[in-house]
């Protein structure tokens, strides 16, 4: 009812309006994004940890900032791998690397602080080692509890919705 | 004039603008915070057996050559704790070179440090924690090996940076019983 005596009070010109104004904010966020990822290399520089097995240096909900830059990958680095086939990116340090002379072809074993026992029980059966496109980048920077908001979207999805219900109708309301 | 919601607005922005300028500032000094540590490392021996390590995933573990280092480390690394210093992560390496291989980095051994009290370590007769072992399975021709300690500071909040700190140069000999060929 309060939308449809808003739309003749503004006319639908400025409906179009506030439409193109959402529009850009999400374009803008998209554009900044997609730079991002084409400065640093990676597919998306930035990530939340998601599990407890870096602690205590890293814990859930942390935010990390990454760089994919083409120089080798070394030992004791903390880097984000993601499996072939398997949709979950993980947050480790490296333990062991083996750089061939002739390829420059890089096998790398990672492990996290908090396990006991190395990665070779999450990798693909068979894998013994993870290779330099498995990486989606190394742990530059680091902003704790950050990323909470997106663990909380993550564990409950109707919070997920009415967050961006309440964004849009406040959008629509809004005049400015 | 002003309500309720518009000033609220107002005092948030404000204040994340504070914060966000405050946390760019302190990612980019910590890593200049000045600190001295010190440190002491010496290698004892290195024994190099077969069949000793076993990794359930590698099937050719039971027939690679493990090497097993005994070391001393004496260090002190409280001055490197400053007000945005979380742990510090010390780890132990071994680094060496093989004809098939450029670079070849292992780590032996590691700690997490996450006070003064902790920081200074005194290591006596020390075995390696992981288990060393080539990628082929044996240690032929391996070359310039290296045992260096690095510390790998993490802060609270900011830029992550490593320190490389002593290194020693050694040698990895192959296994005392003639096994295959001649050592």
């Amino acid at each position: 009812m309060d939308f449809v005596t808003n739309a003749k009070k503004f006319g639908v010109r400025s409906l179009l309006l506030q439409g193109l104004t959402f529009l850009s904010v999400l374009t803008s966020a998209f554009m900044i994004w997609k730079g991002l990822s084409l400065f640093t290399n990676s597919e998306s520089p930035v990530v939340v940890v998601l599990s407890g097995s870096m602690e205590p240096a890293y814990y859930r909900g942390d935010i990390l900032f990454l760089n994919n830059g083409y120089s080798p990958i070394e030992v004791g680095e903390v880097v984000v791998y993601k499996l072939k086939d398997k949709p979950i990116p993980i947050v480790h340090r490296v333990l062991k690397v083996h750089t061939q002379r002739e390829t420059g072809e890089q096998f790398l074993l990672t492990k996290g602080d908090n396990n006991n026992a190395d990665d070779r029980g999450l990798y693909n059966p068979g894998q013994l080692w993870i290779q330099r496109d498995e990486i989606i980048g190394r742990v530059k920077g680091f902003v704790p509890y950050a990323g909470m908001g997106t663990i909380w979207m993550n564990d409950y999805p109707q919070l997920k919705l009415g967050l961006l219900g309440t964004l849009c109708v406040l959008s629509l309301f809004s005049n400015d | 004039m002003y309500n309720f919601l518009q000033r609220l607005s107002g005092v948030t922005s404000f204040a994340m603008s504070t914060l966000m300028a405050l946390v760019v500032v302190i990612a980019l000094t910590t890593p200049f915070i000045p600190s001295s540590p010190t440190f002491d490392m010496s290698l004892h021996n290195v024994q190099t057996t077969t069949g000793r390590a076993m990794d359930p995933y590698d099937r050719m573990s039971r027939k690679a050559e493990y090497a097993r280092l005994t070391f001393d480390l004496d260090a002190d690394l409280s001055t490197m704790f400053n007000w945005n210093t979380k742990l510090l992560f010390a780890y132990v390496t071994v680094d060496y070179t093989t004809p098939g291989f450029e670079t070849n980095r292992a780590v032996i051994w590691d700690r997490i440090i996450k006070n003064k009290r902790q920081a200074k370590l005194k290591l006596r007769k020390h075995h390696n924690k992981y288990a060393l072992r080539n990628y082929p399975l044996t240690f032929e021709d391996v070359e310039g090996a290296n045992l260096t300690l690095h510390i790998n500071p993490v802060p609270y909040l900011g830029i992550m940076y490593d320190k490389p700190v002593v290194s020693i140069p050694f040698t990895i000999p192959r296994p005392v019983k003639p096994a295959a060929g001649s050592a």
